[in-house]
């Protein structure tokens, strides 16, 4: 059944809006007063824990937050909090993703939403400013994880003393992919490659190392690059992977981004989904290894809608919604088969990624399905684990049983991507029909005119500011000729365009065997159009709403 | 072991979940098991006839959302139903550990022991209730003639069974039929198929039921047919299914249940639909719209002209449905008129596929039952079909399907064949081929053979007629009246190729599409229709002008049928588009596109565009930058969101983003930006420059003296703007300049705190220093004297030691002493008084030194423990 006959949407959007901000300053509050500084509320016993280091990461991540809610002044005060307390030179052994997502993501979108929340910043910015130096330190200290014979990063580093002798060479799929985004945004703001440079080697290494079939696994050790865990799927250990191949391609123009996750969503196509669930495979064989859904896939069909592939997106997501409906949230992991939860994997920490996709297939087809889930989500949230010290993960989603913790996503994350779904009109969402125009010593810049790449942590980045700092002199100059051309009317004809030699950002041409291969693969397809473009919708789309779906749209 | 228990546990601290509270209030009609007490709700059953279990969970959004609608019905019902509302979720409860839901909330009905039925409906009050009711009561009461006229005359299709109450408490076949109602309920939970029952003879020889247990299934466009009692075994299951497989489906309602499914891509795809949404109230006692709606749906249908189907209608005399006795004037119904096979009991139309589409040519057949000899014993005078031999002639008739293909001619051929299963019955099977251009005046006067001109291109021609002059069609088409005067919408859809499948939608609850289709907002009436046809990725709209009613829709049909349509793909543009002037991006819509791109006296640079396609948002300051850099007075930077406005054929694209560059003068030769270069500044302005129709080769007259001035005015404005641009840069280069300068000086003043800060440390490192070597040399005293102590306690132990041995030495002289005395005793008795008394004298002395030892040890050990305890406090 369905609550469509309900009053209106938009009186729906804006009663589930509200009830989304009560909960954010619920959590928020009581974080402040019973667990800052330290990493993460324990709602249970009313106290602080360090989780993740020792940099009141929930504080960080929820940062980008206030704002979106519109709390300009309380972004203001954590802004001058954050830049007085966080101390990154202490002696904590930390893991190498987690800090780039929460720690270089939230302070990075931090500093480029600072100007638009009142903050008032210095001569330089985009380009400089406290919390882009902050990121810049906290990112420095990732860097010695970076030096194994591959290129492929460890997965802990000490912050003080860099990798600890002895330290495990095994590292997740998940945590060598997932760097593009922050480090290449950082490069380009402070002008240091060294940043995207990292990233961009372990990216090519995992690339070179996947299978004849064209999948990765789960686990690689990075000094030999043997795969110590051979499950292929999208969730748990690869995700954010995939993920980042997507996002790096649209941020940063990049055809070869993009063009490798194309071919790894052939194979997972090929060998993962079976009726819109993408199950776990091995990854030479191809054979199902665990036919399970996990809570982390939930992305997929978010990412899926980004690229345009709003239909099987659509239906993938419908398939997610009613393990949903099952529990009230979304175990760890599901047995497909069996249709329940597997043992000891029953939780659900209040994750984002089914509310992460109901906002961008809200944007692409403003179905109200997708803001039923969002009131779903609401309702359970505050329900089964809100508590008087804030929400609590479900421990046991069979029978609801509360754990004592509060991650910094929920914050960051689920609570961000609820509040957006119900508000479309929130600055995050805007079209590009609202900009602002900032005078650095570079040039002039446009900013804020949208599309946001939010990185894995849901924290946004300004696709424009990469242009902005790293905007080159001779490109301006450039611009400036050709202006003059404008107007004159002799033309002088010199100006036509030019195959460039080398597509994209990206040194292709230094791995000639790798891309030919890539290139074979795709040569008739890419010659047909660009792979960083979306398939138009079509015609029965109109259609797909409120659980239509549609066969074969060809 | 307890403390580490405590310990261990603090570490990872849980809650269970929270104890169940009621969910509905105290007030309410429905009674509340929130500890999910299952065994007490079938308790409660036993004293309900009708019982609605509603089984929720408290987190659950659509179970709170239909709590509402639950309490509503409640307070109508609830002296006739029982409502019951119980927690599933808890898992202490007995629900919990009995019942398996894969989603919230289940509703389940019980008429006395029948049941559960579930509802599958929409949770909305009206629908549910009408359900309830119908599961209240499953059968209706015929009781007049009067009554059954209106049961049958319903869109929806009607079983009746007659039964005869005289005889017995209750008709044998009774029971079975009424639980046969209840159990087409469980099936089909929308509740199309009505059940009634006749009670009096004379209502039931109307539609010539004789014999009570009959059970008869009415149609409309075909033979009506009587439960096969004698070859199905005569149960509820078998009657229920009967009925679902037999019925007629003229006119469907699409409910989409709002879970994942293929309801619309599975209908659709069977053909062109037409699409109708009427607000729809389940409650309400008539639906005028509804009926009338129906009617035209019915007229399209009835391809049997035979009105075999409708007599008893016909003869009952109800001047309520003109529609059953409309005369019909069309030339080709008096090209049928020979094919009069009323005589024919039953009989069913049957529309032969298509070999090849260009085919223009149909086959319609009208299969009809003889019964030749009159062997069966109930002879009857009206049809009386039983659908098993309609089923079997039509199976014969398929078989030998292959003999009617060959028959083209305007004539209609008629020819008997034996049925493969009786005897005694043959099947008659007159076939006619239809012209279908017959169908439409338009084409009178053209020659058969006449390509008709492609009206609907495919995206895949886009590339040819890019560059031909384009035409938008005109979304608000006017269609006049005559066009279509000469046309009978009666048994249209068996001769028209382009048959439509006809669907009705509530507004009420799926406007959604009706909107996604391009139904107008503004309207506060939410009717609409719209045919749509998949394969050719078209719709149509009924001028939402005209209100929806019975003669506008027959007219939309009939435009739809003929070979030339006049009917326009109807474009669907974004609802409300502000127009913006000032705005840097010009926003096209499906209606700006002409003005904005074609008539104005600019180069056009146009985007499409989605805002969910990620690679189009993140080109947004590309294109605002190049706005603003571009000339106004000659450029306009313009974009079109293509998911919310649809275009010409000619103008679509199939990626995203797309850019063409429309120069002025020759609009009609957009060009499209290579999609192997990438999108930036310098490339996209030397994709205009290149495209852009300034010509230079011409002489220079007075003319373009005067567009170089206009130029270089441009250019200066340009440069101004430039230097202005320049100067901020400038400005901010200070400011940079200043915060730099004012970082280095604090950073300098820094450097001199810390330099002074160094001094003192270093002054207080010595003064610590030399802190330290005092403390050395007291430790070292202490140490000394320390040492010396031992010393002297040693000697003191020595001293100790020798005064020991004096001690043994003085005892053992005292023991000798005594030894000598006793000897004495013994040989001296006589002297004993006078020795006792000099003894006692020699033995105090000796105890007195014994005691003083003692004291000395005594007083080692406190000078010993003194001194380990001095020790502890150096």
């Amino acid at each position: 059944g369905g609550g469509r006959a309900g009053p209106g949407l938009s009186a729906v959007c804006l009663c589930c809006r509200e009830r989304v901000r009560a909960m954010f300053y619920h959590a928020y509050e009581h974080y402040l007063e019973s667990a800052f500084p330290y990493d993460e509320l324990r709602p249970l016993t009313c106290d602080g824990q360090d989780t993740w280091g020792s940099f009141s990461l929930t504080l960080i991540d929820a940062l980008d937050t206030l704002l979106i809610l519109g709390n300009v002044s309380e972004f203001q005060r954590v802004v001058n909090v954050l830049q007085e307390g966080v101390d990154f030179d202490i002696d904590v052994n930390a893991s190498v993703f987690e800090t780039n997502i929460r720690v270089v993501g939230g302070l990075l979108s931090a500093h480029l939403l600072s100007r638009k929340a009142g903050v008032e910043v210095e001569a330089g910015w985009p380009c400089s400013g406290p919390l882009l130096r902050m990121a810049e330190e906290a990112a420095r200290k990732l860097l010695p994880a970076f030096q194994t014979p591959t290129g492929m990063p460890y997965g802990t580093v000490n912050l003080l003393h860099g990798v600890n002798p002895g330290e495990t060479p095994v590292t997740c799929t998940a945590g060598i992919g997932t760097f593009i985004v922050e480090f290449a945004t950082l490069s380009h703001l402070t002008g240091d490659p060294v940043f995207e440079d990292v990233a961009r080697k372990a990216l090519k290494a995992l690339w070179k190392n996947r299978s004849d079939i064209g999948l990765v696994g789960n686990h690689i050790d990075v000094i030999t690059a043997k795969w110590v865990a051979q499950d292929a799927g999208i969730g748990a250990g690869v995700d954010s992977y995939f993920e980042y191949l997507v996002k790096g391609a649209i941020l940063l123009q990049d055809k070869e981004l993009m063009s490798m996750f194309l071919d790894y969503n052939k194979a997972i196509k090929n060998y993962t989904k079976f009726d819109d669930w993408y199950l776990w495979v091995q990854m030479y064989k191809g054979t199902v290894s665990m036919p399970v859904f996990q809570s982390l896939e939930a992305y997929w069909p978010g990412l899926q809608s980004l690229i345009g592939d709003v239909d099987n997106a659509m239906r993938t997501f419908l398939n997610y919604y009613t393990v949903w409906k099952q529990f009230g949230g979304l175990p760890e992991f599901y047995n497909i088969p069996q249709g329940y939860t597997v043992d000891k994997r029953e939780g659900y920490p209040l994750r984002p990624e089914l509310i992460e996709s109901a906002m961008y297939l809200y944007r692409a087809t403003r179905d109200p399905t997708l803001l039923e889930l969002g009131r779903d989500a609401v309702e359970s949230i505050e329900k089964i684990s809100k508590v008087d010290c804030g929400f609590a993960t479900i421990k046991d989603l069979r029978d609801h049983r509360l754990d004592n913790r509060m991650e910094s996503f929920f914050l960051a994350e689920t609570i961000k991507y609820l509040y957006l779904l119900f508000d479309p009109d929130n600055f995050i969402h805007n079209d590009g029909s609202d900009f602002d125009v900032v005078v650095t010593p570079y040039g002039e810049c446009v900013l804020n005119a949208g599309g946001y790449i939010f990185n894995t942590e849901a924290h946004p980045i300004d696709p424009a500011a990469l242009h902005c700092c790293r905007k080159r002199k001779e490109e301006h100059w450039e611009v400036e000729d050709l202006m003059r051309e404008f107007y004159s009317l002799k033309k002088t004809k010199k100006f036509t365009l030019k195959r460039p030699s080398d597509p994209g950002e990206g040194e292709s041409a230094k791995d000639p065997e790798d891309t030919e291969k890539a290139g074979e693969k795709r040569s008739p397809k890419k010659s047909s159009h660009s792979v960083l473009s979306c398939p138009s919708q079509s015609f029965n789309s109109k259609l797909a709403v409120l659980g239509q779906v549609f066969l074969d749209n060809t | 072991i307890l403390l580490i228990f405590s310990c261990s546990r603090a570490k990872d601290v849980t809650m269970p979940a929270k104890l169940p509270v009621s969910f509905f209030s105290a007030r309410s009609p429905v009674i509340d098991l929130f500890r999910g007490q299952l065994d007490y709700a079938e308790q409660l059953r036993q004293d309900s006839e009708v019982v609605l279990y509603f089984f929720y969970a408290p987190w659950c959004g659509q179970s709170i959302a239909a709590r509402e609608e639950i309490e509503h019905v409640a307070s109508r019902l609830s002296d006739q139903v029982l409502f019951v509302a119980i927690n599933c979720w808890w898992n202490q409860g007995k629900c919990r550990k009995q019942k398996h839901f894969f989603y919230f909330p289940v509703i389940h009905l019980y008429h006395r022991s029948f049941g559960p039925i579930e509802y599958k409906g929409p949770m909305s009050a009206v629908y549910i209730e009408k359900f309830v009711r119908r599961v209240m009561t499953p059968l209706l009461y015929i009781s007049s003639r009067s009554k059954l006229l209106d049961f049958l005359s319903n869109y929806e299709p009607g079983v009746v069974g007659y039964f005869e109450f005289n005889a017995s408490p209750q008709p044998p076949g009774y029971l079975t039929f009424f639980t046969s109602a209840l159990h087409s309920l469980k099936k089909d939970y929308l509740g199309t198929i009505r059940f009634g029952v006749i009670t009096d003879k004379r209502v039931a020889q109307e539609i010539s039921l004789e014999h009570s247990g009959s059970v008869y299934l009415h149609r409309h466009a075909n033979t009506s047919l009587i439960y096969p009692k004698d070859i199905m075994n005569y149960t509820a299951e078998n009657i229920c299914k009967w009925a679902l497989e037999n019925r007629e489906m003229l006119i469907r309602w699409l409910r989409p249940h709002g879970g994942k499914s293929l309801l619309l891509n599975n209908e659709l795809k069977k053909g062109p639909a037409l699409l109708i949404f009427i607000p729809y109230d389940p409650l309400a006692e008539i639906h005028p719209l509804l009926d009338e709606i129906t009617k035209v749906a019915l007229e399209y249908h009835k391809c049997n002209k035979s009105q075999a189907a409708e007599p008893d209608l016909q003869h009952l005399g109800d001047t309520d449905s003109p529609a059953f006795d409309s005369s019909v004037t069309d030339a080709h119904l008096k090209l049928s008129e020979p094919l009069s096979i009323t005589k024919y009991p039953c009989c069913n139309t049957v529309v032969l596929p298509q070999w090849h589409s260009i085919s223009r040519t149909h086959n319609v057949c009208e299969l009809c039952v003889n019964q030749t000899l009159g062997v069966k014993p109930n002879k009857v005078h009206v049809p009386h079909c039983n659908f098993l031999e309609i089923e079997a002639a039509l199976d014969s008739f398929y078989l030998q399907e292959h003999t009617f293909f060959q028959v083209i001619s305007n004539t209609i051929e008629c020819s008997n064949f034996l049925s493969f299963y009786s005897p005694f019955s043959y099947y008659t099977a007159c076939c006619r081929t239809v012209n279908r251009h017959f169908l439409s005046f338009l084409s009178s006067e053209k020659t058969i053979f006449q390509t008709p001109k492609v009206a609907f291109s495919s995206h895949g021609k886009k590339g040819n007629t890019q560059f031909s002059i384009p035409h938008i069609e005109d979304r608000n088409c006017f269609i006049p009246d005559f066009n279509v005067s000469s046309m009978n919408i009666t048994g249209l859809s068996c001769r028209t190729n382009k048959t439509l499948n006809l669907y009705l939608l509530d507004s009420n609850l799926f406007w959604i599409y009706a909107e996604r289709l391009g139904a107008s907002r503004s309207t506060h009436l939410k009717e609409f229709a719209a045919i749509v046809d998949m394969k050719e990725e078209v719709h149509y709209v009924l001028d939402q002008n005209q209100s929806l009613v019975g003669p506008t829709l027959e007219n939309f049909i009939k435009n739809f049928s003929v070979l030339y349509s006049p009917l326009k793909r109807h474009l669907v543009d974004e609802p409300s588009a502000p127009f913006q002037e000032q705005r840097v991006l010009t926003e096209v819509t499906t209606h700006t596109f002409r003005e904005i791109v074609f008539s104005s006296e600019k180069n056009v640079l146009l985007l499409y565009y989605a805002q969910w396609c990620g690679f189009c948002a993140s080109l947004n300051h590309i294109f605002i930058q190049l706005a603003r850099l571009l000339p106004p007075d000659n450029f306009t930077v313009a974009r079109i969101d293509v998911t919310r406005n649809d275009l010409p054929w000619e103008f679509m694209t199939d990626r995203l983003p797309t850019i063409l560059f429309f120069p002025h003068q020759r609009k009609e030769q957009s060009v499209k930006f290579p999609e192997d270069f990438s999108v930036n500044l310098p490339n996209l302005l030397k994709f205009i420059l290149h495209h852009s129709s300034l010509s230079a080769s011409e002489p220079c007259t007075k003319e373009c003296q005067h567009k170089e001035s206009v130029l270089q005015q441009g250019h200066i404005s340009h440069l101004e703007r430039e230097i202005h641009k320049l100067r901020s840069e400038i400005s901010a280069l200070h400011q940079a300049h200043d915060q730099l300068e004012a970082q280095l000086s604090e950073a300098r003043r820094d450097e001199q705190r810390l330099q002074q800060q160094k001094h003192t440390l270093e002054k207080q490192h010595k003064t610590l220093q030399l802190h330290s070597e005092q403390l050395q040399a007291t430790y070292d005293q202490k140490n000394q004297e320390l040492l010396e102590m031992a010393e002297k306690l040693q000697e003191l132990a020595d001293a100790s030691e020798n005064l020991l041995k004096e001690n043994a030495l003085l005892r053992i002289l005292v023991a000798s002493r005594e030894g000598k005395l006793q000897s004495r005793d013994e040989i001296k008795e006589p002297l004993q008084s006078e020795q006792t008394l000099s003894e006692d004298n020699d033995v105090s002395p000796s105890t007195a030194t014994a005691r003083l030892e003692e004291k000395k040890i005594d007083n080692i050990d406190t000078i010993e423990t003194e001194h380990s305890s001095g020790n502890r406090t150096e």
